[in-house]
C-alpha cells in the first residue's frame, strides 16, 4: 500500500515537474524573483548576525564602566579630580583616564579615531604586542610615537616612511612617528585607530592639564557592576555612566530589522509576495482551466490535482530557498557583503576589510523560511483549491 | 530519465555545493578563532567599546557611547543625513 502511494506521489511529482517545464519561462521568472527576495532577506540576516556575533564576542572585554561628563546634553572633558571622588566607592579596582577623539583629515576627508592613554595601566597591556602586525607599543615616556590601524597607514600613504603630522587647534603642526601597526585581523576594531600617550593626545587636542575625555573604571567583582554604577551616578551627578552590559546590549539591537535598511528589505519581500499572491489568487488562465478539465476527464481526482499544485509550489519555493540562501552566504562570506557596503559604510573613507562568517543556526533558517516559503505555500492554497474544483464540462465547453 | 530523477540530481548538486561551503566555513572558523584572541587583547588593553565598521559619523563609529540624539545635535532643525544612519539603529540606553 505504502509502495503504491509512494509510486503515485512520484508520478504526480513527475507530472508537476513536466508542467513547470512546459511553462518554463514563467516558472523560471517566478523562481528568480523568489530567489532574489530570499537572497536579500538572507544576506541582511547573515550580515547583521555576523556583526552582532563578533560584537558579542569581543565586547565582553570592554571596560566594566565608562564615565563621560555631560553638559547641556553634550559630552565634554571630565576633570581628573573625579578620580579622587571615586576612591571612596568600595569595589573599584582601578580608574584609568583616557583621551579619545576624532581627527578629521581635510585632504583625504577621512575620520581617524585618536586614543591617548597610558596603556600600561590597562588590563592585558603586556599582551598588546600580540595584536600588532609590526613594531611595538610605545612606552609611557616615549613622546610622539603612535600605533596605527591598517586603513590609517593606507590613507596616510606610510609605505616608505614612518612619520606624519597633524594640526593642533591653533593650526601648528604636531609630528608623530609610527612605532607599530595593528594586525589586519583586528581591522574590525582597530581599522581607523591611532593610539598614543595621554600627553600627546592632550597636546594634539589642546586639552588642559587635569582634564580627560573619559574614565575607564574596572571593578573587582563583575556582579557588582550595576551597584557600583549606581553609586558613581549618585557621587557624580552630571556624569554619564555606561556599563559593559549596556554596551553589549547596544550591539544586540543596533543591527535590527527596525532599521531603515532592514525595513526596506522586509517591505520589498512583502511587496513581492503581495503581487505574487494577488496574481495567483486572481484567477485561472484558460490554459490552466483546460488542463484541469482534461485531467478530470481522464479520471484524476480533486485531491490529485491539489497534490500537483502542492508539489509545484514546494519545488519552486524550495529551490528558490536553497538557491537564494546559498547565493546570500557566498555574497556575505566571499564577497564581504559588497552589495550592502554602500549602506553599511556610507561615506566612510576608511573602510575595514570585513571578514564576516555567519553562524547559520536552525532558528535563522526557520526565520527566513517563515518570511518566504510559508507565505508562498499559503498564497497558493486558495488558487489550488479553486483550480481543483473546476467542473470538467464547463472548462471544456467554454 | 524521469523528471523526478533529473530534479533530484539538481538538488544533489546544490546540496553538494552547500556541503563544500560548509567544509570551507569550518576551516575559516578555525582561522577566525585565531584572530579572536588578538581582538580580545585589543579590546581589553585599549578599552574599546565599538566596532570600526562605519567611520563617517561619530554616532555610527561609536554607537554604544553616543546619545540617540547625537545625529540631530549639529544645529537646530538638523536632519540625519549620513547613509549609514539607515543601517544602524540608535542605541537604547
Amino acid at each position: 500500500m505504502a509502495q503504491t502511494n509512494l509510486e503515485k506521489q512520484l508520478n504526480i511529482l513527475d507530472y508537476a515537474l513536466s508542467s513547470l517545464w512546459r511553462r518554463r519561462m514563467k516558472s523560471l521568472s517566478v523562481l528568480l524573483v523568489f530567489a532574489s527576495v530570499i537572497f536579500l532577506l538572507a544576506s541582511f540576516q547573515m550580515v547583521t548576525q555576523a556583526l552582532s556575533d563578533k560584537a558579542k564576542q569581543v565586547l565582553a572585554y570592554t571596560p566594566e564602566i565608562t564615565l563621560q561628563k555631560m553638559s547641556a546634553g553634550r559630552q565634554e572633558a571630565i576633570p581628573l579630580a573625579y578620580k579622587d571622588k571615586l576612591a571612596g566607592i568600595f569595589g573599584i579596582r582601578r580608574v584609568v583616564p583616557r583621551i579619545w577623539g576624532y581627527y578629521f583629515d581635510e585632504v583625504l576627508l577621512a575620520n581617524y579615531t585618536v586614543m591617548g592613554m597610558n596603556v600600561d595601566e590597562m588590563p592585558e597591556s603586556a599582551r598588546l604586542d600580540t595584536a600588532l602586525a609590526s613594531g611595538r607599543m610605545p612606552t609611557p615616556d616615549e613622546q610622539g610615537r603612535v600605533v596605527i590601524g591598517h586603513s590609517v597607514k593606507k590613507a596616510l600613504d606610510l609605505e616608505g616612511r614612518n612619520t606624519f603630522s597633524f594640526f593642533r587647534p591653533n593650526l601648528s603642526l604636531k609630528a608623530f612617528t609610527v612605532s607599530g601597526e595593528f594586525s589586519q585581523g583586528t581591522d574590525i576594531l582597530t581599522n581607523d585607530l591611532i593610539i598614543m600617550n595621554l600627553a600627546d593626545a592632550r597636546d594634539l587636542y589642546a586639552i588642559p592639564a587635569g582634564m580627560v575625555t573619559d574614565l575607564c573604571v574596572y571593578v573587582a567583582n563583575p556582579k557588582e557592576i550595576d551597584t557600583i554604577a549606581r553609586k558613581i551616578s549618585e557621587a557624580l551627578p552630571g556624569v554619564r555612566v555606561l556599563t559593559r552590559p549596556q554596551i553589549q546590549k547596544t550591539y544586540q539591537v543596533v543591527f535590527g530589522w527596525r532599521s531603515g535598511f532592514g525595513s526596506i528589505c522586509l517591505l520589498t519581500a512583502l511587496a513581492a509576495f503581495v503581487i505574487l499572491a494577488w496574481d495567483k489568487a486572481s484567477g485561472l488562465s484558460p490554459e490552466e482551466r483546460r488542463e484541469i478539465a482534461i485531467l478530470k476527464v481522464l479520471g484524476w481526482e480533486t485531491s490529485d490535482i491539489l497534490a500537483v499544485r502542492f508539489w509545484e509550489s514546494v519545488i519552486v519555493s524550495g529551490l528558490a530557498c536553497v538557491v537564494g540562501m546559498t547565493a546570500a552566504y557566498i555574497h556575505v562570506v566571499y564577497f564581504a557583503a559588497s552589495l550592502f557596503r554602500p549602506v553599511l559604510m556610507g561615506w566612510s573613507v576608511l573602510r575595514p576589510d570585513l571578514h564576516l562568517l555567519p553562524r547559520m543556526a536552525a532558528g535563522d533558517i526557520l526565520l527566513i523560511l517563515a518570511f518566504t516559503v510559508i507565505p508562498y505555500l499559503a498564497a497558493t492554497v486558495i488558487p489550488a483549491w479553486r483550480s481543483a474544483t473546476v467542473p470538467a464540462d464547463s472548462a471544456l465547453g467554454g | 530519465m524521469r523528471p523526478a530523477l533529473v530534479f533530484s540530481l539538481l538538488l544533489c548538486l546544490l546540496l553538494a555545493l552547500d556541503g563544500a561551503l560548509f567544509v570551507d566555513g569550518l576551516s575559516r572558523r578555525k582561522a577566525e578563532d585565531a584572530t579572536l584572541a588578538q581582538l580580545e587583547v585589543a579590546t581589553s588593553a585599549l578599552g574599546l567599546s565599538d566596532l570600526a565598521v562605519a567611520t563617517e559619523a561619530r554616532y555610527t563609529r561609536h554607537p554604544a557611547v553616543s546619545d540617540p540624539m547625537a545625529p540631530f545635535m549639529d544645529h537646530p532643525g538638523a536632519i540625519e543625513h549620513f547613509p549609514t544612519g539607515a543601517f544602524w539603529l540608535p542605541p537604547q540606553h
